[in-house]
């Protein structure tokens, strides 16, 4: 079986700077896919590359399995909806949803059943006859969706579409949009700097920096097992990291002491990165004598964060950041300044090289 | 400040008098009987029968209007490539093309009609409909270009690019979607240069072959000749009125432009 969206060793270049460099990627049929990365790294460059908006300096687009790195836009079957949404403003929302299927010539008799049926999935019906300027933020997102989505594209691509949204009818439209992809069983291709909104809908996740791809993988992948220091830091709301040598298999010596850890052969006798998730640190009465690594710290910091409390921990210079959930340890009975020991499970931590 | 509210009311009434009121006392007059323009004696149409059996009010009508129309033609088109040069590209020297582009908005006219007649007189042309033509092309294109860029500075690329990923070609997406989102910006400056021609009276004076009419020329024709005849006053009622007819039209198109 082909990929629905294979890029292979694209590059781009605008003058100097180079939005997007020796990507390669291989999408599959049906698959919620997302471009996540800091702007400007060239996501949307990506994109519109893919789209046959842009022309890559070198490298091959093709979608499912062929080559049409030199085929028009129009000629692509792709869909897309914009980061501005570029929904048409001398249109009604029909005539905006009809517009793919006037372009191939389809009997109105087909696109007002169409067009009725697409209204449908996206929970707009009798909405058709609004101009664009008297809908709210979320009905605006819909209607690009069912603009590009009702010509049935092999793949459809979404750049950052509920950026302009504010977070409640965002993170309804997240469930939304994974409700719609499963419906209609078309690629999607989502770029976004929001690691939440990539983690909550995606498949797969690509990270991006500075043109560069980090690091492909499912979101649990991603989080629990991160290349480097910059995906480390990306993905997730905090991470731990500390500097080290990995001195002999399965021990990291830091400047806070030594830190056991799962053993990788490859690492031995290079410098790493240590890192450790928040929600993976023990604290207090949770920290048995036996667990693989225990430090003594000082609270600094106890935020109430709603459903579950951070605490900042001093060892030594070194902040850390532990997430609680709100069973077990009691937010009253740990305050800030008491010391109080803090440790993980050997395999809860990550390794990376430095 | 109710006092302040009051005056502000009273004020914006006075100055709507004087504007409109010689008009509407142009065109109440235009249907007197007498030849008196201070005391309407009775109702008549006889101004205006005389005006239509006039073959040099038709003669001039004919000529304003085919010039008009050519000098929108004209000038909304050369605004449209300028307006797109401007938008679309960056160049040396585009904000001097810009600012350059207002002058003419600005110099008196007078200055203007002399330096066009000193300019044509110079390069040897000699006065006809053309040079007419010229001189109000390099005027009404400013105003032309004003609301012709106005419109396509707001206008993003992006529905040009969406409508190509629905399957549409370069030109199908410029005439379904380009071309219908800058048209009443197009209409509105085609209205404008078309009043702006259609008013014109210094410069169609100034660059005139000998004998040749345009409405306002042949009103200043009558009201210089002794006597002021009565018909003068059905005769600038006619011109006011389709003037208006065209400010109405464009305050539509321009709403549509703001919807
Ligand atoms: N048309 C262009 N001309 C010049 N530079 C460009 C152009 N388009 C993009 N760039 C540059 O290329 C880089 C990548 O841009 P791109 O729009 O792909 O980023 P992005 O990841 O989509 O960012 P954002 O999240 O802010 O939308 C940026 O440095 C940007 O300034
Ligand atoms: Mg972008």
């Amino acid at each position: 079986m082909s990929y629905a969206v294979e890029l292979v060793n694209i590059s781009k270049s605008f003058g100097s700077v180079r939005a997007v460099s020796n990507v390669s990627l291989s999408i599959r049929k049906n698959e919620f896919f997302s471009l996540l990365g800091p702007s400007g790294c060239g996501k949307t460059t990506t994109l519109r590359i893919i789209a046959g908006l842009e022309e890559p300096d070198t490298g091959v687009v093709k979608l499912d399995g062929r080559d049409v790195t030199y085929v028009p836009t129009h000629k692509r079957n792709i869909g897309m909806v914009f980061q501005t949404l570029a929904l048409f403003p001398h249109m009604d929302v029909y005539d905006n949803i009809a517009f793919g299927l006037r372009m191939r010539n389809y009997s109105e008799a087909d696109i007002r059943r169409r067009v009725r049926e697409m209204l449908d999935i996206v929970r707009l019906s009798g909405l058709e006859h609004r101009r664009i300027h008297q809908l709210s933020g979320g009905q605006r997102q819909r209607v690009a969706l069912a603009r590009a989505l009702i010509v049935q594209p092999a793949v459809l691509l979404l750049d950052e579409p509920l950026g302009a949204l504010d977070l409640k009818i965002r993170q309804h439209m997240m469930v939304e949009l994974k409700r719609v992809q499963r419906e209609v069983g078309t690629t999607f291709i989502y770029v976004t700097h929001d690691q939440t909104e990539a983690m909550v809908m995606s498949d797969r996740i690509a990270v991006m920096k500075d043109g560069v791809i980090q690091q492909v993988g499912e979101p649990y992948d991603i989080y629990m097992h991160p290349r480097n220091r910059f995906v480390a830091t990306f993905i997730g709301d905090a991470i731990n990291l500390v500097e080290g040598d990995y001195a002999s298999p399965g021990v990291v010596k830091t400047s806070l002491g030594d830190i056991n850890v799962p053993s990788i052969n490859e690492y031995v006798g290079k410098k790493v990165v240590f890192a450790i998730r928040p929600e993976k640190i023990l604290i207090g009465g949770e920290v048995s004598s036996d667990l693989d690594n225990v430090f003594v710290g000082r609270i600094s910091l106890t935020i109430f964060r709603g459903a579950f409390i951070e605490y900042r921990v001093y060892v030594d210079n070194m902040e850390f950041v532990i997430f609680k959930p709100h069973v077990g340890v009691s937010y009253l009975l740990l305050k800030p300044g008491d010391m109080v020991k803090i440790g993980w499970r050997r395999e809860d931590g990550i390794l990376m090289p430095e | 400040m109710k006092w302040f509210d009051r005056f502000l009311k009273i004020y914006t009434y006075i100055i709507l008098a004087l504007m409109y009121l010689p008009i509407v006392v142009l065109i109440i007059f235009s249907f007197n009987e007498s030849r008196s323009k201070v005391v309407f004696t009775g109702f008549t149409l006889e101004n205006y029968y005389r005006l239509v059996n006039n073959f040099m009010v038709w003669d001039a009508f004919y000529n304003s209007i085919w010039i008009g129309v050519v000098v929108t033609i004209v000038s909304v088109l050369l605004a449209i490539l300028m307006s797109y040069g401007v938008t679309r590209y960056s160049f040396r020297g585009k904000a001097i093309v810009d600012s350059i582009m207002l002058v003419p908005i600005i110099i008196p006219e007078i200055v203007e009609a002399l330096t066009l007649l000193v300019f044509l007189v110079i390069l040897g042309f000699s006065l006809s409909p053309y040079t007419i033509i010229i001189g109000h092309v390099a005027f009404d294109i400013s105003f032309a270009y004003v609301v012709i860029k106005a419109r396509m500075a707001g206008y993003d690329p992006q529905f040009e690019e969406a409508a190509r990923t629905l399957g549409a070609d370069e030109f199908k997406a410029f005439r379904k979607v380009t071309l219908p989102i800058l048209a009443p910006g197009i209409a509105a400056a085609a209205l404008i240069a078309f009043l702006e021609s259609y008013d014109d009276f210094i410069k169609t004076f100034f660059t005139r072959p000998p004998g040749f009419l345009t409405l306002p020329v042949y009103i200043w024709n009558m009201a210089s000749r002794r006597g002021f005849p009565l018909d003068l006053n059905a005769l600038a009622s006619f011109v006011v009125i389709i003037s208006l007819v065209f400010a109405y039209v464009r305050r539509r198109v321009e709403r549509g432009v703001l919807r």
